[in-house]
């Protein structure tokens, strides 16, 4: 039987020149609104001192996280974990509460601005199924964006990473476990990627300090009372004629 | 109940009696909240999830997504019925505003001194407790259903709004999410806090042997004059005058017409009283 799959990014910033085809592709491919993007390069600037001078870019999208904060935080379970590792979002079950895009730690989510539902790199799921990498992975004229499924030996992540220090955005705070995998120097990718504590919104603050505990105890008392009322009933008894 | 001493002969007379406690539509909008209550209940906590929400187990999720085929559609056919729910309610409400909803909320919403009286002595009893203190006579609803109707109207209103709020969330702009991520917990509190309400009013209307007359009467919409007397010894009286009242105006306009009855008077005789919502 075969193993399990364990999808996984593999980016080496040291391949990428920002060309940004990647997010062409992968605008094209989801037909992403205008101002809205499912993944990202990022840049730490231009380093050092002219004429020594360097760049870094970061290509980023959603990690897949391994313990992903955003399906905690979504009320319907619309944004799922499925057994392979990949993070999407059931489109007709989310109601764009935004929840999962304030607890996303690495800001990888948004809400789309056409559809009103929430939004993020699917990994282009539809052309994984079908034995393609992902539109954005596909397109990479320089190879810095990888894909595949860490559990086969053979696959160009599992090849890519063999023997190189690899580093995962996490932090002391933040650790969901992303299944992002860079090839770089932490210090550098750090500067783009680290992820944020979260901070939840106050209708989450409502949720758990008045709305369940109340519900929780009104429930539990009406409940309660009417049981030890009807108890009171079972041992006073019914008399037939002084019923009204 | 009131311990006032009734000889037998007096028990068995009003025993005969019958009194209109609910009208048709009044029945009919009852049985149809229970009905969409017990639709969107189980659905609306099958569609609750994540770590952050926990109230109902994972189990009972499963057990509805594979009722309905996956979450999307319980999602929907969620929606679905409570909008049905919601704008039915809305209709009866503008549309019998003025037969049943003003009488309703004028005559059987309005808490007076007897009401606070009643709630300080009857749930005592309930559980044996104050069992020698005389009950307030109570108009056609007790205090305990006076209370329960306020909590209703306000719990009925917050969850259609914002029901509606989630269901519609997608035209809402992203800058006024928060009217969203608002409207979740309100929601939950809205269902939970009437749930809760929900619960006492299903043991005592349907459960306690005293109140069985209450029960019936929202299938056959009538009371005995005993129950009326014993419970509701205002409405009881009230109804008795506004009967008298009518009987007494048809007698005259009989005489008008010529034909003999026992009643007395003349032809100015008032009009007769006009039907209130289940009044």
């Amino acid at each position: 039987m075969a193993e399990k799959k364990r999808y996984a990014f593999v980016i080496d910033p040291a391949r990428c020149i920002d060309c940004r085809a990647c997010l062409v592709a992968c605008r094209a491919e989801w037909n992403t609104p205008a101002g809205q993007t499912r993944i990202w390069v990022h840049s730490d600037g231009p380093q050092g001192v002219f004429p020594n001078l360097s760049q870094t870019f970061i290509p980023a999208q959603c990690h897949h996280c391994e313990d992903p904060w955003c399906v905690d935080a979504c009320p319907t379970g619309a944004t799922f974990k499925r057994e392979d590792g990949l993070v999407l979002i059931d489109e007709e079950a989310c109601i764009g509460c935004g929840l999962c895009v304030n607890a996303c730690p690495y800001q990888a989510r948004f809400r789309n601005t056409v559809t009103g539902k929430a939004d993020k790199c699917s990994a282009c799921f539809h052309r994984v199924e079908a034995g393609e990498m992902p539109a954005c992975v596909a397109t990479c004229i320089g190879g810095a964006r990888l894909f595949g499924d860490l559990n086969d030996p053979e696959s160009t992540v599992s090849r890519a990473i063999a023997g190189r220090a690899v580093y995962r955005p996490i932090t002391n705070e933040v650790n969901t476990q992303p299944m992002t995998l860079y090839l770089s120097s932490p210090a550098a990718a750090a500067v783009q990627v680290s992820p944020q504590p979260r901070e939840p919104v106050p209708a989450e603050t409502f949720w758990h300090t008045v709305a369940l505990p109340v519900v929780k105890a009104a429930v539990a008392l009406a409940f309660g009372g009417q049981a030890l009322a009807f108890i009171f009933q079972l041992f006073k008894g019914e008399n037939e004629y002084e019923e009204a | 109940m009131s311990h006032e001493k009734l000889t037998l002969e007096e028990r068995e007379a009003l025993r005969q009696q019958t009194l209109v406690k609910h009208y048709t539509a009044n029945i009919l909008t009852h049985w149809f909240n229970v009905a969409m209550w017990l639709f969107l209940l189980p659905t609306g906590l099958g569609i609750l999830l994540g770590k952050i929400y926990p109230f109902v187990p994972e189990a009972w999720n499963n057990l509805m997504n594979q009722i309905f085929g996956g979450l999307a559609p319980l999602i929907h056919w969620h929606s679905i019925f409570g909008q049905v729910w919601f704008f039915v309610l809305i209709f009866n409400v503008l549309f019998g505003f003025r037969k049943y909803f003003i009488p309703f909320a004028a005559q059987r919403m309005f808490m007076d001194r007897d009401d606070w009286k009643w709630l300080m002595i009857r749930p005592f009893q309930m559980f044996g407790f104050k069992k020698n203190q005389e009950l307030p006579p109570q108009d056609a609803y007790n205090g305990g259903q006076k209370l329960y109707s306020y909590l209703v109207v306000v719990g009925t209103v917050g969850i259609g709004v914002t029901g509606l709020i989630l269901t519609y969330s997608e035209a809402i702009p992203t800058s006024l999410q928060w009217i969203i991520q608002w409207a979740m917990p309100l929601h939950f509190l809205a269902v939970g806090t009437t749930f809760a309400g929900v619960i006492i009013h299903v043991y005592m209307g349907a459960i306690m042997p005293e109140e069985r007359q209450a029960f019936f009467s929202m299938f056959t919409g009538k009371v005995n004059g005993l129950y009326a007397y014993l419970h509701h010894r205002k409405w009881y009286e009230r109804k008795m005058a506004e009967k008298a009242a009518w009987e007494d105006f048809y007698n005259r306009q009989l005489e008008a017409v010529g034909v003999e009855t026992p009643a007395e008077g003349g032809l100015e005789a008032p009009p007769a009283p006009e039907p209130a919502g289940g009044d």
